[in-house]
């Protein structure tokens, strides 16, 4: 597994919200089922002393982690105080930031990761489903009951269809090592390339699932960058073109950014691009 | 959201840019009045947000006698099929030397990236695909307020310095205006100095509230509505309905439907924890579009509960067909819901799509 295991010790910010309390409690019961540690504190500002599920809150991070041994913080916080939300923790020493939020401007969200970077901390999404590593531990909203562990790595640029392909993965008998959804914003901390990294170090890892989708070229940068086998999915093919964005975007990305350009490039690079989920647990067991 | 050109021009003079001088007319006969500002010898440029504008025929040049005329000419014309509203009539600049600026987000590097080059104009696009050199591209880091002058001295080469104050400006209207892309193309030297003869700046759609700016132009009035809802909605031209959860899932169900030969009638992401009321409003809005004879749900989540979604469904209670895949809480009661009143839930999407292509067909 990636990111971290079962001794992992977690915070969640904005624990008071619906979306934060309403997960907290399921973090926590995958934790007890796993026999982790799970959410150890909650942070929301002027909520100090309140309790959520058993687990305390308090007003800043930095209190919270005064009281409890905690490195990594999963983040609830609206998408205008996200951002600032990231800076906190990183700053408090949190050493992975995972940012559920979604619609945060691209802005703030260039600032978080970059500020967050000067202080050593990952940071992952924003706008993900987070991670979860069958058996250890689970840090975000993914429905855990679909996944079971095993030597597959999983990394999405999407939420729902992350939980499609892992049901898909789990009913052909084929378990996972960790799922991780790097969020599908334009600009995110943790690219294809940095998970894929992580997983080549991990040595219950064998092979990788990358889900991609239309816009940008991260999923090619990603595949080029691994000796793993790595089987691909991508989502859109039958979108029609991305509105481009003046002159830059195009420069930037080479010109393309479109599924079909992007499964194109793939089969160049010999890497299996799987038709539709279904396809995907034959694919891995060819390069298994 | 795409600013038109005169609206980012406004912007990037307020940040000390220098614009030329030009007034916005909405009828040819405002043209008469306004040429003394501008001297003899004008453009007149079609506000559209289309690409491609000069070679399309939306810019137009004129002196003083043809002004009023070509004012009717490019009112009468369509550019890319959008009709011509608004005009920016211009004075016409001595250009010396045309540049290209522009700054981005660079989703690689996850900063603002400026790009430059020496020979700006029309062909950018091309001219970079073909020559990889003739665009340089710098990435500034997003916690610094001004670019710094080792930084600009990279981004400007051998280019004039007096290009530098602009392009610092460009970056501060990027920042603080939350621009996906700021682009000046041409930026232009005369004897008089730099002007941005064309401007360009695309606002984050997430930004759009605190930017004061309240409607997004960019969508259609269906978009807006579906908007409202917290749904993403795009309209294609097929006939088999699709409302999913996750744009990457949703998306996904529509590849399916391409892969087993069918076409689909639009996108629809009903976003995260769908209850009853916003389930039934999509699958209303998908039902309201002409042509739709099958419409395919396919839900998946932790948080979607599948009786909130088949209630929703049935008080729905469309014409078209409507066949369900679903997983998640409450998965039991949700089917049983379905089956009482006659609808049909299926196992996988692979199955789930193949039952609506047969009813489509």
């Amino acid at each position: 597994m990636i990111y971290g295991d079962k001794n992992l010790g977690v915070i969640v910010q904005n624990i008071t919200g619906r979306q934060g309390t309403f997960h907290t409690e399921l973090m926590n019961a995958y934790a007890r089922e796993a026999g982790g540690r799970g959410v150890v504190a909650g942070v929301a500002p002027g909520k100090a002393g309140r309790e959520v599920h058993g687990v305390p809150v308090y007003n800043t991070v930095k209190e919270a982690l005064r009281e409890h041994d905690a490195t990594a913080s999963v983040v609830f916080v609206p998408a205008g105080a996200a951002g600032d939300a990231v800076m906190e923790a990183a700053h408090a020493g949190i050493e992975l930031a995972v940012v559920i939020t979604e619609h945060i401007p691209v802005h703030d969200a260039m600032k978080a990761i970059a500020y967050a970077k000067l202080h050593d901390c990952t940071v992952i999404g924003p706008n993900c489903p987070g991670l979860l590593s069958p058996g250890e531990c689970k840090l975000g909203i993914m429905p855990a009951h679909l996944a079971t562990r095993g030597e597959v790595g999983v990394v999405s640029r999407s939420g729902t269809l992350t939980y499609e392909v892992v049901d898909e993965l789990t009913r052909a008998g084929i378990g996972q090592s960790t799922v991780v959804g790097i969020g599908g914003d334009p600009v995110i901390g943790q690219t294809f390339v940095d998970v894929l990294a992580r997983f080549e170090e991990d040595p219950h890892t064998k092979a990788v699932v990358v889900i991609g989708e239309v816009g940008g070229n991260l999923e090619e940068e990603g595949v080029r960058s691994t000796d793993l086998p790595v089987v691909t999915y991508i989502a859109g093919v039958s979108a029609p073109p991305e509105k481009r964005m003046g002159h830059a975007g195009a420069i930037i990305e080479g010109g393309e950014g479109d599924a079909r350009s992007k499964v194109r490039r793939l089969h160049a690079q010999n890497i299996p691009v799987a038709s539709r989920p279904s396809e995907i647990p034959k694919l891995i067991r060819e390069v298994l | 959201m795409k600013l038109l050109e005169y609206e980012a021009k406004r912007v990037f003079s307020g940040y000390g840019i220098p614009v030329p001088k030009g007034v916005l007319i909405r009828e040819p006969e405002e043209v008469t009045a306004r040429l003394p500002e501008l001297g003899d010898g004008v453009v007149l440029k079609a506000q559209v947000d289309v690409g491609g504008r000069g070679k399309a025929g939306g810019v137009l040049m004129a002196d003083d006698a043809s002004a009023i005329e070509t004012a009717r000419e490019l009112f009468s014309r369509e550019i890319k099929g959008v009709p011509v509203r608004e005009i920016l009539v211009e004075e016409r600049l001595p250009i010396d030397h045309e540049y290209y600026v522009s700054i981005a987000v660079d989703r690689s590097s996850r900063q603002p990236v400026v790009l430059f080059a020496d020979a700006g104009g029309v062909e950018i696009e091309n001219k970079a695909l073909e020559d990889e050199s003739a665009v340089r591209k710098v990435v500034v880091s997003p916690l610094l307020r001004d670019i710094p002058p080792f930084l600009m001295r990279e981004i400007l080469g051998g280019a004039p310095k007096e290009l530098a104050p602009v392009i610092n400006s460009l970056y501060h209207v990027f920042q603080e205006k939350d621009a996906m892309l700021a682009e000046i193309n041409p930026l232009v030297t005369t004897l008089q100095g730099v002007y941005a003869a064309d401007a360009k700046l695309v606002v984050d759609d997430n930004a759009l509230a605190r930017q004061g700016i309240a409607v997004n132009r960019d969508l259609s009035e269906r978009e807006r509505e579906a908007e409202k809802h917290g749904f993403s909605y795009v309209e294609l031209d097929g006939t088999i309905g699709v409302i999913g959860n996750g744009a990457g899932l949703t998306m996904s169900t529509l590849d399916l439907i391409e892969f087993y030969n069918g076409r689909a009638a639009n996108f629809l992401d009903v976003g995260g924890g769908a209850d009853q009321e916003r389930v039934m409003h999509a699958v209303k809005l998908v039902a309201s579009m002409p042509g739709v004879n099958v419409i395919v749900v396919n839900l998946l989540g932790g948080i979607t509960r599948c009786d909130e979604v088949a209630k929703g469904i049935i008080a729905a209670g469309v014409a078209p067909t409507v066949i369900v895949r679903m997983a998640g809480t409450n998965e039991e009661e949700g089917r049983r819901l379905l089956a009482e009143c006659g609808y049909r839930m299926l196992e996988s999407m692979d199955t789930a799509v193949k039952a609506a292509m047969e009813v489509s067909l």
